[in-house]
């Protein structure tokens, strides 16, 4: 499979990236950290635990990673939740289907991104 | 440039973000990583001089990126780094706020590689530019400031090689006319003197003597006392000096010309107005002259003179604060009071060359400073090569070497430190932190920063002892640091750096020393004065208070006859028997000592009556001993709510020992009011 038909399979935009990352190589080398990154087991335990300023800083650096390869659907959700968590201090009804959807995002966006392994 | 690249610190806390960034500039520059602000601020700390650039971050945890802009503020840092935001967020108050704390750009994600590159090169080649910019104005003031102390130094030089004198004189009123003004203006703001102005002062001191050039030299140079007249006329050497100065055309206004004046002057005008020329008194005359003539006095009494030898720098401050050589406000003989020690040693050192090149070095310092640009390459090459030196003897060293740092507060410890402690190198907030604090207690930690902060510039360091815990045995160890403080005007405490040293061994045999001291070698008891210092310690302490003592004393009646019948051996035998029978029939709280001889003192509280108590003592040490009969006569003082004194007490003991020895020996009795007239002083 190659980078792009990657990208469209997880709803993400590859020209953008391109343009900004200039080569596939190094496209693929950062996708690859995303699937090993640790921020979404830190964001998962932080909600558990209704920690909620790390829950915000987990949810925060998950967007910002989106954002810097175009993962445009997964920073949607991401983008969404770390809204909804700003500022907050207490757990709300509101966050549990928001981290659903990222959940979901998430998972798909990495199964995506190991069948380029 | 050349082949080494520059250097540049990414923070960020996630990992992906940083691996990000370093790839697209790894081309062109060395990269160094932090996650977050704290582990930045650790490294900028160490690595501050050879950072050309700063990406930072702003969500972040532990220390965010406007705590970080903050502390960068704190220690000016911000004013040598450049520093670049990067984030997500791009609301304009985030934006604002970076920039008011002095960010001096702003990349927002997405990262386009094209858009990074160029915002980091260029900001640091516009950083470089003004490096380069201010090196080059910092040579031309050096040398402009140069020539121009030459100049002022040629021709006070004249006068002082016509005066006769080493020359070394015009130095030593400058730097100490420097060292008055930096004092004072710490302890008042009356005067309002600016850094530049005390420049000015220091600088135009060497004017002082300038009319001493229209003194004919037979009386300049004239080695007895003058007479009358020869005195007037070597007095108008402050009023020609001031003349001088005034009749060169279109410079009136200059500001060396007119603080020149003041002093050329005034200088020999007293605070009690009995100066000459003008007879002014107090504040009129211009601080810049009071200040100067305490510089000029003092080392002229320190100098030698034809007429006379160098007094010690006690003996002339001493002189000048008793009024012998001129008068002088309150206030500037605080200030030389504050600062005679160092200027000792300040003096000391100087010589020519050197002195001049240290003041040109500290006018380029200070202008440089107070135009807001860096230091020049040359010294953060020296500051380079001296860390180098400190690590490597840190390394070797088999002491515990500790850094404390204020703001962030952290420790750092020497690699063999942290080692032998058992706790890492680096400790983040020590009072809070349990690894440090298991080891030293939090309150005794926060008694050494407190003690720390108390020292002054001028004597910053410091010694304690505590009891630490190293690897789960308590030690007492000396901590011994020297505080750090800012070189601004108002100094900050920045931190200090220090070792820790093991004195436990030395503690226990200080210990064992002092209880060796104390005590008597035949029997283990304490010796007289050792029970003196600690009865008159119980005494003192009660003082007020309802209690009851009694003091026994009491020897034996035929010591003589043991010693002589038995032996010297046996006498001793019979000297710890004795001890062996007080210590078992007292308490631990009682105090026993051996006078001498066969001389016994026993002290000790009761609460009823003491009388039982005495009586199964004296029956305890007249057992026979083999087949020696002990005999003791015993006198006992009782006091209750006692005021008086332990010698006191023990006059009254001995006078009822006394009268057991002239009655019937081998008994005890109480003093009573009767033996009064027994009462003898050992004076």
């Amino acid at each position: 499979m190659t980078v792009k038909e990657c990208y469209a399979l997880i709803g993400a935009d590859y020209d953008n990236v391109l343009s900004r990352l200039r080569t596939d190589e190094r496209i693929t080398k950062f996708l690859l950290k995303v699937a090993d990154d640790k921020s979404f087991e830190l964001l998962c335990e932080s909600l558990k635990t209704k920690n909620m300023p790390e829950a915000f800083r987990a949810a925060h650096t998950i967007k910002g990673v989106c954002m810097n390869l175009s993962l445009t659907k997964l920073y949607a959700s991401a983008e969404r939740l770390t809204e909804a968590l700003r500022g907050r201090e207490e757990f709300g009804d509101d966050i549990p289907p928001l981290f659903e959807q990222l959940k979901a995002d998430y998972e798909s966006t990495v199964n995506g991104i190991r069948m380029l392994q | 440039m050349n082949n080494v690249k520059a250097k540049i610190l990414i923070v960020d806390d996630s990992e992906l973000n940083r691996a990000l960034l370093s790839d697209m500039l790894a081309a062109d520059f060395d990269i160094l990583e932090a996650e977050n602000g704290v582990e930045a601020m650790d490294i900028l700390h160490e690595h501050e001089l050879e950072i050309s650039l700063m990406l930072l971050d702003i969500v972040m945890p532990v220390m965010d990126g406007f705590e970080v802009l903050s502390v960068m503020n704190q220690k000016e840092w911000i004013k040598s780094i450049p520093v670049i935001m990067i984030s997500a967020e791009t609301g304009g108050a985030y934006i604002d706020r970076a920039y008011d704390l002095g960010a001096i750009d702003y990349i927002s994600r997405p990262f386009d590689e094209r858009t990074v590159k160029h915002r980091v090169m260029s900001n640091f080649m516009l950083t470089i530019k003004q490096k380069e910019m201010s090196e080059l104005l910092s040579s031309q003031i050096y040398e402009k400031e140069k020539d121009n102390s030459l100049m002022i130094e040629i021709l006070s030089h004249i006068v002082e090689f016509r005066n006769g004198e080493s020359g070394l004189h015009v130095l030593h009123v400058h730097a100490i006319t420097q060292m008055l003004l930096e004092r004072l203006v710490k302890k008042t703001n009356k005067y309002e003197l600016s850094t530049k102005d005390i420049r000015l002062i220091s600088n135009a001191s060497a004017l002082h003597d300038i009319g001493k050039i229209s003194i004919p030299s037979e009386i300049l140079n004239k080695p007895g006392r003058f007479t009358p007249d020869e005195y007037e006329i070597m007095k108008k050497h402050t009023v020609e000096g001031a003349k001088m100065l005034s009749d060169i055309p279109f410079r009136k206004n200059e500001s060396l010309i007119r603080v020149g004046y003041q002093i050329c002057r005034w200088h020999h005008e007293r605070y009690d107005g009995k100066g000459y020329p003008d007879g002014l008194k107090g504040d009129d005359i211009p601080i810049a002259a009071q200040v100067v003539a305490m510089a000029d006095v003092y080392d002229a009494l320190t100098s030698e003179r034809v007429y006379k030898p160098p007094y010690t720098p006690d003996v002339a401050i001493k002189m000048i604060l008793n009024g012998e050589c001129g008068a002088f406000s309150p206030l500037l003989l605080e200030c030389l009071t504050d600062i005679a020690e160092s200027l000792k040693t300040e003096l000391n050192v100087m010589s020519f060359g050197h002195a001049t090149d240290n003041v040109i070095h500290d006018t380029v310092k200070q202008m440089l400073k107070s135009d807001g640009a860096d230091a020049s390459n040359r010294s953060i090459q020296l500051l380079e090569r001296e860390r180098t030196k400190y690590q490597y003897l840190l390394d070797i060293s088999r002491e515990i070497v500790f850094e404390y740092n204020s703001v962030p507060e952290f420790i750092k410890l020497s690699e063999l430190g942290a080692e032998s402690l058992g706790i890492p190198m680096k400790i983040i907030e020590p009072a809070n932190n349990k690894v440090w604090t298991r080891m030293f207690a939090k309150e005794d930690f926060e008694h050494f920063v407190a003690k720390i902060k108390e020292t002054t510039p001028e004597n910053p360091v410091l010694s304690e002892e505590y009891l630490l815990t190293i690897n789960r045995d308590k030690k007492w160890c000396k901590v011994i640091a020297k505080a750090i403080w800012g070189d601004g005007e108002l100094p900050e405490f920045e931190g200090a750096v220090g070792k820790i040293v093991d004195i436990n061994e030395e503690f226990a045999a200080m210990q064992s020393l002092e209880q060796k001291a104390d005590c008597d070698s035949r029997t283990g008891l304490f010796n007289h004065n050792a029970a003196k210092r600690r009865i008159s310690a119980i005494l003192s302490e009660n003082k007020g208070k309802n209690k009851r003592y009694a003091l026994t004393m009491f020897d034996l009646d035929n010591f003589k006859e043991a010693n002589d019948v038995y032996g010297h051996i046996f006498g001793d035998e019979v000297l710890e028997e004795l001890a062996r029978r007080i210590k078992a029939s007292t308490r631990s709280t009682d105090i026993a000592a051996r006078m001498g001889g066969d001389e016994f003192i026993l002290f000790m509280e009761y609460k009823d009556t003491v009388e039982p108590q005495i009586k199964r003592i004296f029956k305890n040490l007249t057992e026979p001993f083999k087949d020696f009969d002990v005999g003791v006569s015993m006198g006992v003082a009782c006091v209750e709510n006692y005021d008086g004194d332990y010698d006191t007490l023990f006059t009254m003991a001995d006078a009822a020992m006394y009268t057991v020895k002239r009655d019937n020996k081998n008994s005890y009795r109480f003093y009573d009011d009767t033996m009064k007239s027994l009462l003898r002083s050992d004076e």
